[in-house]
């Protein structure tokens, strides 16, 4: 069909682009050149009008398409309909291929103005090739009736009942029916972070390919010194932008999944991490080689693996290969995309590192000739121990794989794994980047040094013992608040200098100064938080972690989703919040958002766990005995179990009832045919009493056996069961400190900011 | 430069030992609940829920307790510290993290697999005919 042709021809003309600039890079041909630049507009324009038909098409609820009707519906709100655009595999192929076009038309000009262009877009265009290749593979334009032939497929008449239908093959009479409605957005996925968090990570992603086509035309042009400085802004802008997509990720978490936390460890999230604490590691050796000429491989091998520990994430989280050993569903998406992501890996990391040991013997060696006490070796040591953050991680991540290589068997490893491992490492990077800033290139003298470590040596001690006092005694907590105390004053301490100096050179300052800040936030929310379920009958003021809650009732909300409001006091300021449940798809599974309020010093989050409904028409009976109810006796006879095909399972329960002395046996049933259990009551002649199942354990041992029945219709005069009333149980938390977490990524964010400003000037200066 | 040479080294070294060393310790193997019943330590056992026995979440204790089967066709309780999780009645497949204690399988995380969810299938396209 129309939308995979282009496809096709757009992964064509990327190829063929490929091809031209390695020939340009050859023979330096313009008439070639200019044919290289219109294959790769044309592969641009491809991607371009394949996504503009998706979202026509999803806006349009055209669920002829098998995606269109995979992830979206006709009840979704604009936004929401929108980001179903890449809310499976092949669309957020698509989006991570159509942001890769776009940004390489701006490196196009970039480069071309620098003499790179032949090499960069010869390698950028090779990347942008394997990205549509992705959906050459997996087609995002399906017909739907390729996945459900038999459902949907029909030959013959068609019948005058069926209105949505599309002709297949007419000359065979061959039809398809086509859905009226689609499956709809996952429910966890209908947020506006959906909208945003998504489009930001892969234009992240999309940055780590520049880093690495920069080495590798770098290399390409035996240009092992001046690349640093056009590549540099590139590597700034790749660091802010994946940055921001993670720790949205986590914000959205923490707001509305309700996990508790902004961080689990979980493989998804790692894998995002990984690159970009290489890309920080690559930023601050560049820096040094602009210096003073070292650490010129380091660059190369650093800015290479960007990318290749982008493709080896995905490979992570999109071949299925993790197993069940992630909290994130992953469909498994076919042999072949499996073997196509690893065969990638396999391409881009021979030609980048066969590149390298090709040229291992030209490059320059500059004979390191800096002091221990000096700034080139606080960066070697602060990426050092951001590489080896990484491989932890990395090795953490792909545990599943390590394990069933090594013993066959697989296993994750503990989220305990990744904080006793990157802890050391965060205390050595908050210190060095303090001191990195207090130390001179090549050689420091030891006594300025001391002098200038005096006052933020006492700030960070003085804060330090304030946090003990205010409940911070861990050990390792201590260590890692003094060396991030330390790493913020010396750089705000530094920053104000550099401020009053050259205000466009205080990017590094306010981007430590983040980190810093982050680091505090990390230990204050994560450490010290405070955790309580708690039960809230309604009407009912409880008091928890020195709140004061008073769960008022519920109403209902759009699409579905209840509130539930509880009023919170503290200090006679009073707060209303309303944590979300509703119960999602057929099976009714229960879907549950939290609600916070949000204190200077502190969030209070509210994670709601249930909501109990009084049950006091209820009776439990172990088998073989009899239980007396508002004068029946009731005996729990015996069951029996039946499992065919048609009907699934089949339990029929043998109860006996007497009431006025009448004995009568009767039969609730409960049916179970895939998903959620049926139950049907079963009456008592000639009262309207009525007897359901609400559970029962089938146990083979008498002791464990027993059932719980639902009585209904008796005239209830005990007041006792109608004064009960329902309760909201709920997690509640208290999260100190949790605002340092986002002002430190503001800072950090601004930092990079003024930093990509400053380097482009550089370049643009000549 | 020697002495730069050996501080680097020791550091590589030193953070390649400790690393490893963490990587043993806190892999968490997976296995059934025969073998989970004879060591003492977390695991984890991949199963099916059992849906036609109880299941029920105490309020009291924040706990949520239901009967679980392994590929083995083991059938064991277990106790869930916290509430039944999202997307439970959807799941193909659970993963319970813990360790045994007085007979029950005391669980303090539970991953649920639902490909059904987001995997199209036959019986989903007929409700949406």
């Amino acid at each position: 069909m129309f939308g995979a042709a282009i496809i096709k021809i757009a992964f064509a003309a990327s190829i063929l682009s490929t091809i031209l600039y390695f020939i340009v890079h050859k023979n330096s041909s313009e008439q070639v050149k200019r044919f290289a630049r219109l294959f790769y507009e044309l592969a641009v324009a491809g991607v371009v009008t394949a996504s503009v038909m998706m979202i026509y098409f999803i806006l349009n609820h055209q669920f002829q398409y098998y995606y269109v009707w995979n992830y979206s519906s006709t009840d979704l709100p604009l936004p929401l309909l929108v980001s179903t655009f890449y809310a499976g595999q092949e669309g957020s192929f698509m989006l991570w291929a159509l942001y890769t076009g776009i940004i390489g038309l701006v490196l196009l000009r970039y480069t071309s103005k620098r003499g790179y262009e032949a090499e960069f877009m010869a390698v950028f265009s090779a990347i942008f090739s394997f990205l549509i290749l992705m959906l050459v593979v997996k087609n995002p334009f399906k017909p739907i009736w390729e996945q459900f032939s038999s459902e949907l497929l029909h030959v013959g008449e068609i019948p005058s009942t069926v209105t949505n239908f599309i002709w297949v093959d007419q000359a065979r009479s061959l039809w398809a029916q086509i859905p009226t409605e689609g499956k709809g957005l996952n429910a966890l996925l209908q947020n506006y972070w959906m909208v945003i968090h998504p489009q930001i990570l892969f234009s992240g992603f999309t940055s780590m390919s520049i880093p690495f086509a920069y080495a590798v035309s770098a290399m390409l042009k035996k240009d092992y010194v001046s690349w640093i400085k056009v590549a540099t802004p590139w590597s700034v802008f790749g660091a802010m932008m994946l940055g921001t997509g993670i720790i949205l990720g986590g914000y959205w978490a923490y707001e509305t999944l309700g996990w508790g936390g902004y961080w689990g460890w979980d493989p998804v999230e790692n894998s995002s991490l990984v690159p970009w604490l290489v890309c920080l590691a690559s930023i601050h050796t560049m820096l040094a080689q602009r210096k003073n000429g070292t650490y010129i491989k380091t660059n190369f091998v650093l800015s290479m693996f960007c990318f290749i520990l982008v493709l080896y994430s995905t490979f992570l989280t999109r071949s299925g290969v993790l197993g069940e050993t992630s909290v994130h569903s992953f469909v498994d998406p076919g042999m072949w995309v499996y073997w196509l992501l690893l065969f990638v890996i396999a391409l881009f990391s021979a030609l980048g590192f066969g590149l390298l040991f090709s040229r291992w013997k030209e490059m320059p060696v500059v004979p390191v000739e800096h002091s221990l006490v000096s700034r080139e070796f606080a960066l070697f040591l602060g990426a050092s121990s951001l590489v080896f953050a990484a491989i932890f991680i990395v090795i953490g991540t792909s545990s599943p794989i390590i394990t069933n290589i090594l013993k066959g068997k697989i296993s994750a490893v503990d989220p305990s794994f990744y904080v006793t491992t990157t802890l050391p490492l965060g205390i050595a990077i908050a210190l060095l980047s303090g001191i990195g800033q207090l130390l001179w290139w090549q050689n420091s003298k030891t006594d300025a040094l001391l002098k200038q470590l005096l006052l933020p040596v006492i700030l960070s001690a003085a804060l330090t013992v304030i946090t003990f006092f205010m409940g911070a005694i861990h050990p390792m907590m201590i260590i890692f608040i003094f060396a991030s105390s330390f790493a913020l004053f010396t750089n705000v301490i530094m920053g104000i200098k550099i401020v009053q100096g050259n205000p466009r050179m205080a990017g590094g300052s306010l981007a430590h100064i983040g980190i810093a800040i982050m680091f505090l936030g990390f230990v204050a929310s994560a450490k010290y938080d405070d955790v309580k379920t708690v039960n809230l009958e309604q009407g009912k003021q409880v008091e928890a972690l020195g709140y004061k809650m008073t769960y008022v009732g519920y109403q209902p909300l759009e699409r579905g989703r209840f509130g539930f409001n509880v009023e919170v006091e503290k200090n006679g300021q009073k707060f209303v919040v309303t944590p979300v449940m509703f119960k999602e798809g057929d099976e009714g599974s229960l879907i549950r958002n939290p609600d916070i309020i949000n204190l200077i010093t502190k969030d209070f989050y509210v994670s709601p766990l249930s909501l109990e409904v009084p049950e006091g028409n209820e009776v439990t009976i172990f088998k073989g005995k009899t239980e007396t109810y508002e004068g029946m006796d009731i005996k729990y006879l015996d069951y029996t179990f039946t499992q065919t095909k048609e009907q699934g399972n089949y339990l029929v329960m043998d109860i006996e009832v007497t009431k006025d002395g009448k004995k009568e046996i009767i039969h609730p049933t409960m049916s179970n045919k895939g998903g959620q259990p049926v139950y049907k009551e079963a009456l008592l002649s000639n009262t309207g009493i009525s007897f359901e199942i609400k559970s029962m354990n089938p146990s083979k041992n008498d002791d464990e056996a027993k059932v719980t029945l639902t009585i209904n219709g008796v005239n209830n005069s005990s007041a006792s069961h109608a004064s009960k009333k329902e309760t909201l149980v709920v997690e509640a938390s208290v999260k100190p400190y949790i605002n340092l977490v986002w002002i430190g990524t503001v800072a950090l964010i601004g930092g990079f900011l003024i930093t990509i400003v400053r380097r482009i000037k550089e370049v643009s200066k000549k | 430069m020697n002495l730069k040479v050996l501080v680097a080294s020791i550091i590589i070294v030193g953070a390649l030992i400790f690393g490893a060393s963490t990587f043993i310790e806190s892999n968490i193997e997976y296995m059934d609940f025969a073998k989970a019943q004879s060591v003492n330590k977390k695991v984890q056992v991949k199963g099916k829920w059992v849906k036609e026995k109880e299941s029920q979440f105490d309020a009291a204790k924040a706990q949520f307790t239901f009967y679980m089967v392994d590929d083995n066709d083991q059938e064991v309780k277990v106790v869930l510290d916290g509430a039944k999780p999202n997307n439970f009645e959807m799941a193909t497949e659970v993963v319970a993290k813990g360790r045994f204690k007085d007979g029950y399988f005391h669980a303090n995380e539970l991953l649920t697999k639902c490909p059904s969810k987001y995997e199209g299938n036959g019986e989903a396209v007929k409700k949406t005919l």
